[in-house]
């Protein structure tokens, strides 16, 4: 959870306690007053290192590089964002060099190809091919519905008409059959080699008879369809 | 004990006779005790629990999870997409229009400056973070009725009531896209300022945020500002409120002050080195 309890109190930092530094130090007579770096050095006792001691009193904590961290560009721009001028870096470390900058600016062309109005337009796209594939699908759809009564029927009548073949075949058969029995006069064996031989004959002959009649249908239809021409 | 009908009767006399109830006295909860089975003597010994011959007692099991040469629940399952690009959905922590009116009265932010997420982090109460895929807040409709605040926000999702109740007041709301270098940037802008970077650009949004933020309905940051005061007056008649005219105010130029889609900080521009130390700001000069 982001969001920390909440004092109901007036907004008062106490960050650090600061001592006031506003009194006048009166003048000391010359006797008291040593320059002596030595002397200095041995009053300080607060055992910190010069670079603590420099940060607290916020100021740049190695004026000499300690490192080759302080020598890096990142440290020392960061030590001009912590403690300003004073910290005698030159503000033109922080920009970089041109070709640096430049290599940023190709390297956001990269990342970043698209305008604005480019992406709109891959969104619009994107949302205009989806719905039209809906839509696609859906006439396809209500297409293939206008022709489904049809299709029933189709299919009805090619099983129908299976059936019937079927039926035919079995009352051919059978006709045939009778015929061949009416014509010896008594019950003979189907599997009668005679009987085999007059079931041939007689199944040519009908052959031949089916042939005639479909060949009379189509004269017939060509008839018809000169007749139609001609008139 | 024909005349006892009720069982309450019964148990009252039965209780009369039994001694005090105490915790000696009382059975454990069902299957709440366990006998613990040594592997001695008549009951835990002889075959310790594993019956007679077969796969039992040889301790020749089969695999935890086999049903017996069906497809086991395990591995009927090809493809379970539970967390598949949860590495890389954005998330928005909310905040609720009353946390915001709550920080408002007790003035833990300055509403007479516009407000966006480096107000809100910078009154210490909220914080983002951005390298958890946080990519700014979103206002939550809970306080909605007594949200009475009259505010410049700027947030990165708002729903429409949130915004209804933002506008209903004199108020104008936004939703702006920040990526992730920027975030970290608004999240703690002193933090950043210490590094001596000049502010970069804000970058665009991703494409997939794009139809978000230029949809006049959601008061986006790249929205056409016509449609968007065509939507504020939409949004009025929807919830029912008169449209408070912002041009009439007294700080009609706080309220319509906002970012260009490149800018970090009102008023600071991309490219600008800015010293907290020296309150100095530094430009590169134009070639």
């Amino acid at each position: 959870m982001n969001f920390h309890k909440l004092n109901i109190t007036a907004g008062i930092s106490i960050r650090c306690l600061k001592y006031s530094t506003n009194v006048t130090k009166p003048e000391l007579p010359a006797s008291f007053v040593n320059d002596n770096v030595e002397y200095e050095i041995s009053r300080d006792k607060s055992g910190l290192r010069r670079q603590h001691k420099n940060i607290l009193h916020e100021t740049n904590p190695y004026s000499e590089a300690h490192s080759w961290i302080h020598l890096t560009e990142k440290y020392q721009r960061g030590v001009y964002g912590k403690y300003g001028a004073k910290s005698n870096i030159s503000p033109q470390i922080c920009f970089g060099t041109k070709s640096e900058i430049a290599a940023a600016k190709k390297f956001q062309t990269i990342t970043q190809p698209k305008t604005i109005q480019q992406m709109i337009e891959t969104a619009r796209a994107a949302k205009a091919a989806k719905l039209a594939a809906i839509a696609e699908r859906e006439d396809g759809i209500a297409k293939k519905l206008e022709k489904l009564e049809q299709w029933k029927a189709d299919l009805n009548a090619k099983v129908a008409k299976r059936e019937a073949d079927a039926a035919a075949a079995i009352a051919r058969k059978e006709r045939l059959i009778e015929e061949v029995r009416r014509h010896f006069g008594f019950k003979v064996d189907t599997r009668d080699e005679r009987f085999k031989e007059m079931l041939e004959q007689k199944e040519k002959e009908d052959k031949r008879k089916q042939k005639e009649a479909k060949r009379k249908v189509k004269e017939e239809k060509m008839m018809a369809k000169l007749v139609k021409q001609t008139s | 004990m024909a005349h006892l009908r009720e069982s309450s009767d019964k148990a009252l006399k039965l209780l009369r006779t039994l001694p005090r109830v105490q915790i000696g006295n009382l059975r454990p909860n069902p299957n709440s005790k366990q006998n613990d089975k040594r592997g001695r003597a008549q009951h835990g010994g002889d075959k310790h629990g594993a019956g007679n011959k077969g796969s039992g007692q040889r301790q020749n099991f089969m695999r935890l999870g086999y049903e017996t040469g069906n497809q086991a629940f395990y591995m009927r399952f090809p493809y379970e997409p539970y967390y598949k690009g949860h590495h890389m959905k954005r998330e928005y922590p909310p905040i609720s229009l009353l946390q915001l009116q709550v920080l408002v009265d007790t003035n833990r932010i300055d509403v007479s400056q516009p407000v966006d997420i480096a107000t809100l982090c910078n009154s210490g109460l909220l914080s983002l973070k951005p390298a958890e895929l946080q990519y700014g807040f979103q206002l939550t409709d809970e306080g909605l009725d007594n949200f009475k605040a009259k505010i410049n926000i700027e947030v990165q999702h708002a729903s429409e009531a949130v915004i209804a109740a933002v506008e209903r007041n004199g108020g104008v709301i936004r939703t702006a896209y920040y990526d992730p270098r920027s975030l970290q940037i608004l999240a703690n802008p002193k933090k950043w300022f210490e590094k001596g970077v000049p502010i970069p650009q804000r970058m665009l949004p991703p494409q997939d945020a794009v139809e978000y933020y230029t949809d006049a309905k959601n008061r986006g940051y790249l929205a056409n500002p016509e449609e968007i005061s065509k939507e504020r007056l939409v949004l009025a008649q929807k919830y029912g409120y008169e449209l408070p005219r912002i041009e009439d105010d007294a700080d009609y130029e706080m309220l319509t002050a906002a970012k260009d889609a490149r800018q970090l900080f009102l008023g600071l521009e991309p490219g600008w080195l800015v010293n907290l130390v020296d309150k100095t700001i530094v430009k590169l000069k134009k070639t």
